[in-house]
């Protein structure tokens, strides 16, 4: 495997609305609400733009190829788009792909997700063994209570260190109000030891960011961010997980991005870690070597880690990675900051984990 | 594309025998594609440095399929990437593939489609490609697509039925060289093919591709391994993708002016030098879900006149032993997984240039095309060459 950096540069920035129903916008019109402010941020034109990766999901879009929504937005007729079917945190990974090959040199990489038009317990229960597990009918939720459940017992994590996650993410949310360690644990519950606070609620939304290589950055003379490199890895799917907790190829994939750019952790200025559980939070820090209990979430309610508020703060499947993404890469623009981690993760029970490494420019 | 930073070449590829397998679950099937790719080098899947997968995943009905088959893929603690492009998503795996070796990001990179259409609707999975408010009530799967494309075209071209039906029988009759092929009719006539159920005008029942349950995987390696790995690899010249409007209404003569496949391919032809695709190319594989598009896309990829797809047939320029085959393996129309079709077409093309295509291997190919084809008109192209880059 090769250890060579990226040159790619973030030269855009662009997020649509977050709200839990937008039915003023379809999902193309949702998606120029980010693009068109990256490109606009960017100083290009569609039609500069030589090619998109996007991120989405067809089963909560229903719809076969549910980029068609958004091809056309991201890099206009005729342009060369691909999708990659996961958080947006591996589609730029591909984005870069294209850009360190030569094939590309101005791609706008975007993230779209209407959760109202979907029925979340259906979709996500379509991802369960259909010969062995549908019957009981499980979803992402009650596999996330099964993992919660194990992590509680076995020490060092509690759903009062959960809570104090999302009562963290909430201070710092622009579209969600603010709540308590309290309001957490005595939200309804929903399959123990889980809460509705504890799970990121589902939203519409949107996000986008204009890449390029070094060259076309240098011509367009805009404040950049370099992608310095990004890895992904896929853990077992949840049933054939000896411990339902460990998050191990967590650990694996931001050491591998790290050797990548040539970094060590204690390098980091900024760290956002995107999941769609409290507690998988506790687990993602301890397996990226931020610390664990206390003092991690000690970290989380100063800012140190997730200053955005993460995707517990208002976010939406697919495109949660790229507002962290966007969020560090705005902190490092404002010179908050040289260099920046974003992990991600996804599927049942924290399975595929995905991380980007960002550097101010010098 | 000397300006990638890494040269890359397809050295292995793996099928499965398609058609109706009610031997396999769905990832048994992925894997009996991967594990013929593998073994045809001797490789293990310790050898690869990461894995890219296709499958669309409303045809079963599975969400992250990726994630539920990992240990099938061979991706357990690997990255692995999920493509899902529609009809096109085998050779944008491909093309995914070749994107992550040329950059230098992996050295050895697996890429896999996979799909058993005989456990869900095909129909009723096309049709939510339609956009749901203006087009899924009127919108009946592929069939009702092509037939409203075809008469378009039949209209715009000239071309004739009969002519179509010619490349049922070509395709029918090829698939019977190929041992992985899913429709073999060795003594299918012009006849039977207009003879055969009219589904939509003008589109009769052996005018269309069969739903199959299948597997194809290939292996792409970076340069300096590929030479070690086969003794004629597919190096990569040119990869190139492009997709139309998303409405079918913005197009409206989308078969006879196919504008995304001439798009991609012209693209493609600058980066690999082509100047003359009847003479330069020895074989292709194209992405014909009909047969009237088999005659169009020859048309689109400037294989003859515009309009003169009908003579190409007539004058039996695409045979297996005309000047230039097209889709000798039989093609869509004897094989269609749609989630690894294009991955057979991209396949298909590197057994050309390696040698290695049996039965109906055509003699001493220096140059293939492979493209692929789906829902908003998607169209991917790859040219492969026994001739390493320059």
């Amino acid at each position: 495997m090769s250890s060579a950096a990226s040159d790619t540069w973030i030269v855009g920035l662009g997020e649509a609305r977050i709200a839990p129903l937008l039915d003023d916008v379809s999902i193309n019109e949702l998606a120029w609400e980010a693009v068109e402010p990256a490109l606009q941020e960017a100083g290009v034109a569609l039609a500069d733009v030589t090619g998109a990766i996007t991120a989405s999901q067809d089963f909560w879009d229903g719809r076969t190829i549910s980029s068609m929504n958004v091809n056309e937005v991201a890099c206009g007729s005729f342009g060369s788009e691909a999708k990659v079917a996961a958080d947006c945190v591996q589609a730029i990974g591909y984005a870069c792909a294209r850009i360190d090959d030569g094939d590309q040199h101005l791609n706008v990489v975007v993230a779209h997700a209407k959760e109202s038009e979907g029925d979340a317990h259906t979709i996500e229960l379509a991802a369960f063994d259909p010969y062995y597990e549908r019957q009981i009918d499980p979803d992402e939720t009650i596999v996330a209570a099964f993992q919660a459940g194990l992590l509680y017992a076995r020490g060092g994590a509690s759903e009062e260190l959960s809570a104090r996650v999302v009562a963290a993410a909430r201070s710092r949310s622009k579209v969600l109000d603010a709540v308590s360690v309290a309001d957490v644990l005595a939200s309804a519950p929903t399959a123990t030891p889980l809460r509705v606070l504890d799970r990121a609620p589902l939203m519409d939304t949107a996000a986008a960011m204009v890449v390029c290589c070094g060259d076309q950055r240098n011509k367009l003379d805009r404040p950049a961010v370099r992608i310095v490199a990004t890895a992904t890895r896929s853990g077992a799917y949840w049933r054939e997980r000896a411990d339902l907790t460990s998050v191990a190829q967590a650990g694996e994939v931001v050491r591998e991005a790290l050797d990548r750019a040539g970094w060590s952790l204690g390098e980091i200025d900024i760290v956002e870690l995107v999941a769609p559980f409290a507690h998988q939070h506790l687990m993602l820090g301890e397996a990226v070597g931020l610390g664990g209990g206390e003092s991690l979430v000690a970290r989380f309610e100063q800012g140190e880690i997730n200053d955005s508020g993460g995707w517990l703060a208002g976010s939406a499947g697919s495109v949660a990675g790229l507002h962290s993404v966007l969020a560090a890469a705005r902190r490092l623009r404002q010179g908050d900051g040289r260099r920046a981690m974003v992990c991600s993760t996804g599927g049942l029970a924290a399975q595929s984990h995905h991380v980007v490494l960002l550097e101010a420019a010098p | 594309m000397s300006h990638a930073p890494v040269r890359a070449a397809i050295v292995a590829t793996g099928q499965t025998d398609h058609g109706r397998r009610f031997d396999a679950s769905l990832a048994e099937i992925a894997r009996e594609a991967i594990d013929r790719c593998l073994d045809s080098r001797g490789l293990t899947l310790e050898d690869i440095d990461a894995v890219i997968a296709g499958n669309m995943e409303m045809f079963e009905g599975i969400y992250l399929v990726e994630q539920l088959s990992v240990g099938a893929l061979g991706a357990l603690g690997k990255p692995l990437y999920k493509l899902n492009t529609g009809g096109t998503v085998g050779a944008s795996v491909a093309l995914a593939c070749y994107h992550m070796v040329a950059s230098g990001r992996y050295r050895r990179v697996l890429g896999v489609g996979f799909q058993k259409q005989s456990e869900g609707s095909t129909q009723a999975a096309i049709t939510t490609v339609g956009d749901p408010i203006w087009e899924r009530a009127v919108m009946a799967g592929a069939i009702g697509n092509f037939a409203s494309m075809a008469s378009t075209y039949i209209a715009e071209s000239g071309v004739t039925q009969e002519q179509a039906a010619k490349v049922a029988v070509k395709a029918r009759r090829n698939a019977c060289l190929n041992p992985h092929a899913h429709l073999k009719m060795p003594d299918v006539t012009v006849e039977d093919v207009l003879a055969s159920d009219m589904l939509a005008y003008p589109i009769h029942l052996l005018d269309m591709c069969p739903a199959s349950d299948g597997a194809a995987a290939i292996v792409m390696a970076a340069e300096d391994l590929a030479g070690d790995l086969a003794d004629r690899p597919a190096w990569v010249h040119a990869v190139a993708t492009a997709h139309d409007q998303q409405y079918m209404g913005d197009s409206p003569k989308r078969l006879a002016v196919m504008r995304s496949l001439q798009a991609a391919s012209r693209k493609a032809y600058a980066l690999a030098g082509i100047e003359d695709p009847l003479r330069d190319f020895d074989v292709a594989e194209v992405y014909e879900p009909a047969t009237y598009a088999e005659l169009a896309m020859c048309e689109n990829l400037g294989f003859c006149p515009m309009g003169g797809g009908g003579k190409l047939i007539d004058d039996g320029v695409t045979l297996i032993d005309g000047p230039l085959p097209v889709n000798p393996s039989g093609g869509v129309l004897s094989t269609n997984p749609v989630g690894a079709t294009a991955m057979i077409r991209v396949a298909e093309a590197a057994m050309q240039v390696m040698g290695e295509a049996g039965e109906h291997q055509i003699p001493d190919v220096k140059r293939a095309l492979a493209t692929g084809y789906g829902g908003n008109a998607w169209t991917d192209v790859m040219i492969l060459s026994a001739e390493r880059p320059k």
